[in-house]
């Protein structure tokens, strides 16, 4: 899951980042609204974290212009701004949720997870297929009720997986969605995780079609 | 009554009319009266003159007329107009008489007079008449030493009574006229007032928050004024608008650092981590407490404000179904009519119901149910939850002092003092009581526009 996260404060931009990649998200960061409007509208991002105090363009400008655009990932507002004034602009400028600082983490890491699941039609914490069942809220996997362990690569490849079942995902999409726009890609890395990951689930659920990428099937 | 433009305006008015009418109809009653005599006069010297003129001394010495004189109320006894001849040799009195003396004669004062010299007199006559009277005093050229007086006399009355009559019709006409003018001097001062008035009921309505200027256009003698009042206006919420803005930038300033400092404590388990963490809650909630005292002293200065509340609580349904999407909560909106508007700003309106709102849907079950009505010229809106409410000690204790309810909900459990608070700076009222849901309802009470 690729996450932008947009804070002109350097100090908390960065604890943002810390704190979103240890919960196992990829993390770009821009501290202006201009920059945040490109690659916003050019990259695909599972949500992002927006403050509306910025330098050049100002967060709700921004927000606006991508929904214009028919950006349509979630995004969360977090701002220092906590009059209901704003928090209505915010919300119908087409925001998802409204965090005002100071805030917890935790809470900020919750709100991620529920606004991603909810993108993707989810309306639990807990993602299944078939025997396997994913908590989003502590990254454990589980198969038949007993847990797997995953290094945190794995983790993410098998979370876009979990959020978009059925669906054929291309190698692209997936390192677009794993990795920050400035990590050195390599699709090759990809089909390592995969081969990995098909070894600790059962046989197949991984299935790959040819010429287009994988796709997380049910196993019959 | 230097108090009332208008009284002062209009004793101006009646004083100038009424002097200028008095002196007005003196000054014609005199003028017309004077006409009257002077005509009077020439009348009587024409027959004066007619008399001397037919008077003739007959060969034996008799005085005769050679022919009757031609005014016929000469010949109706005591017809008011009279002639006389005096004299002769024998200084008869009554020597030759009018038809119209009957069997009187006239009165003539003893003066003297000189050849041909007219006199005047008032004198009185027949019939308890007072008369004007002209004599002239002739010598027959063939009778030198023999001295006639010729007399012509006119009853007063003849003179009075046009004069009274004139008299009479010149009152009606100036009494009218003055009537008349002091109605327009009513007139005119109402409407010369009309702007004023205009711009009483204009303040009155930015008052009342059903304007917030000043409108329409005023004669060029008032506009400056208007236009003052309107810059005042604006100004006030200039004012207003830099000092919220002021504090909002305030609260950006401060709340960063914040956020970064607990972020930083709570990746550490010391003890001065665990400080920081803690003073950093408490700054918080003192930063949220005071900036929206602030903001709620800023309110009511603010004139002429009136808000819908319809919109405001749609807006805020919105938030709060993204804020709280998590909790599956049924929001439901009763009997909210688009009419419904109470007197202040949007954004403090905003920011009460928000409050309220929140409140109610950190703590319900299931369900949010609001409604609102109007009573006495107040607004009231009802916020109900179906959660667990509060105990009477609770409720006061969160009203009275902004402490938290529950230490371990999120948020800084201030919403509830804070709309308090505000309502209150409105002349309004937040109450808590148990809602029909089981939970806590909060009533919002404001005054209505």
């Amino acid at each position: 899951m690729r996450i932008l996260v947009v804070e002109d404060e350097p100090t908390l931009a960065q604890q943002l980042t810390d704190a979103l990649t240890d919960a196992g998200y990829a993390v770009d960061r821009a501290d202006n609204g201009l920059d945040a409007h490109y690659l916003g509208d050019t990259e695909p991002f599972d949500a992002v974290v927006l403050d509306l105090g910025l330098p050049q363009m100002d967060g709700l400008t921004v927000l606006g212009k991508w929904r214009s655009a028919g950006r349509a990932m979630p995004v969360l507002i977090l701002t220092a701004r906590d009059d209901w004034h704003q928090k209505v602009a915010g919300i119908d400028a087409g925001a998802d949720d409204y965090l005002t600082k100071p805030f917890h983490m935790a809470e900020l890491l919750a709100r991620l997870r529920a606004l991603i699941r909810r993108a993707g039609g989810h309306a639990s914490a807990l993602l299944n297929c078939g025997p396997l069942c994913l908590d989003t809220r502590n990254s454990q996997l589980t198969r038949d009720g007993q847990p797997v362990s995953l290094t945190s690569h794995e983790y993410r490849v098998l979370s876009y997986f979990m959020h978009h079942p059925g669906k054929v995902i291309s190698r692209t999409e997936l390192t677009e969605h794993l990795y920050a726009q400035d990590f050195d890609r390599d699709s090759n890395t990809i089909e390592v995780f995969v081969g990995r990951l098909r070894k600790k689930l059962p046989e197949g659920m991984i299935e790959t079609v040819r010429g287009l990428g994988y796709r997380l099937i049910e196993p019959a | 009554m230097h108090r009332s433009l208008r009284l002062r305006l209009l004793a101006g008015s009646l004083v100038w009319i009424l002097a200028a009418v008095a002196i007005a109809g003196f000054l014609l009653a005199d003028l017309f009266s004077q006409h009257v005599r002077e005509r009077v006069d020439a009348e009587l010297n024409g027959h004066l003159d007619q008399l001397t003129a037919l008077f003739d001394i007959a060969p034996d010495g008799t005085a005769t007329l050679r022919m009757p004189l031609s005014d016929p109320r000469l010949s109706r006894p005591y017809a008011g107009l009279y002639w006389q001849v005096d004299g002769g040799p024998a200084g008869t009195i009554g020597l030759l008489r009018s038809r119209s003396l009957w069997d009187t004669a006239l009165a003539v004062p003893g003066d003297a007079l000189a050849d041909g010299e007219v006199h005047v007199h008032d004198v009185p006559g027949p019939d308890a008449s007072r008369l004007r009277m002209m004599e002239r005093l002739i010598r027959p050229a063939e009778h030198p030493d023999t001295a006639y007086r010729l007399i012509v006399a006119l009853d007063t009355r003849q003179i009075d009574e046009p004069v009274e009559e004139f008299s009479t019709l010149l009152s009606i006409a100036l009494g009218v006229l003055a009537l008349g003018l002091i109605a327009a001097a009513v007139v005119q001062v109402g409407v010369g007032l009309a702007p004023l008035k205009r711009m009483r009921a204009a303040l009155g309505a930015v008052r009342d928050g059903h304007a917030r200027r000043l409108e329409g256009d005023y004669p060029q003698e008032v506009q400056p004024l208007v236009d003052e009042l309107n810059t005042l206006l604006a100004h006030d919420e200039a004012m207003v608008e830099r000092a919220r803005t002021q504090a909002g930038n305030l609260a950006h300033a401060v709340k960063t650092p914040l956020s970064i400092l607990a972020n930083a404590a709570r990746q550490d388990s010391s003890d001065l981590a665990r400080l920081v963490d803690e003073q950093v809650g408490d700054a918080r909630r003192q930063v949220d407490y005071h900036l929206a005292r602030a903001r709620a002293a800023a309110a009511v200065q603010q004139a002429g404000l009136k808000t819908p509340l319809r919109p405001v609580l749609d807006g805020l349904i919105r938030v709060m179904s993204r804020l709280h999407a998590e909790r599956n909560l049924h929001i439901a909106v009763a009997d909210v009519a688009d009419t419904l508007t109470c007197r202040g700003d949007t954004q403090d309106l905003q920011e009460m119901l928000g409050n309220l709102l929140d409140n109610a849907c950190k703590w319900a079950a299931t369900q949010v149910a609001i409604s609102a009505a109007i009573h006495d010229g107040q607004l009231a809106v009802h916020i109900d939850d179906d959660g667990p409410g509060l105990s009477e000690a609770q409720r006061s204790a969160v009203l009275a002092r902004g402490v938290r309810a529950d230490e371990h909900t999120p948020g800084s459990g201030l919403g509830l003092a804070i709309a308090h608070d505000l309502a209150r700076v409105y002349g309004g009222d937040l109450r808590l009581d148990t809602a029909p849901l089981g939970g806590l309802r909060a009533t919002l009470q404001l005054p209505a526009a």
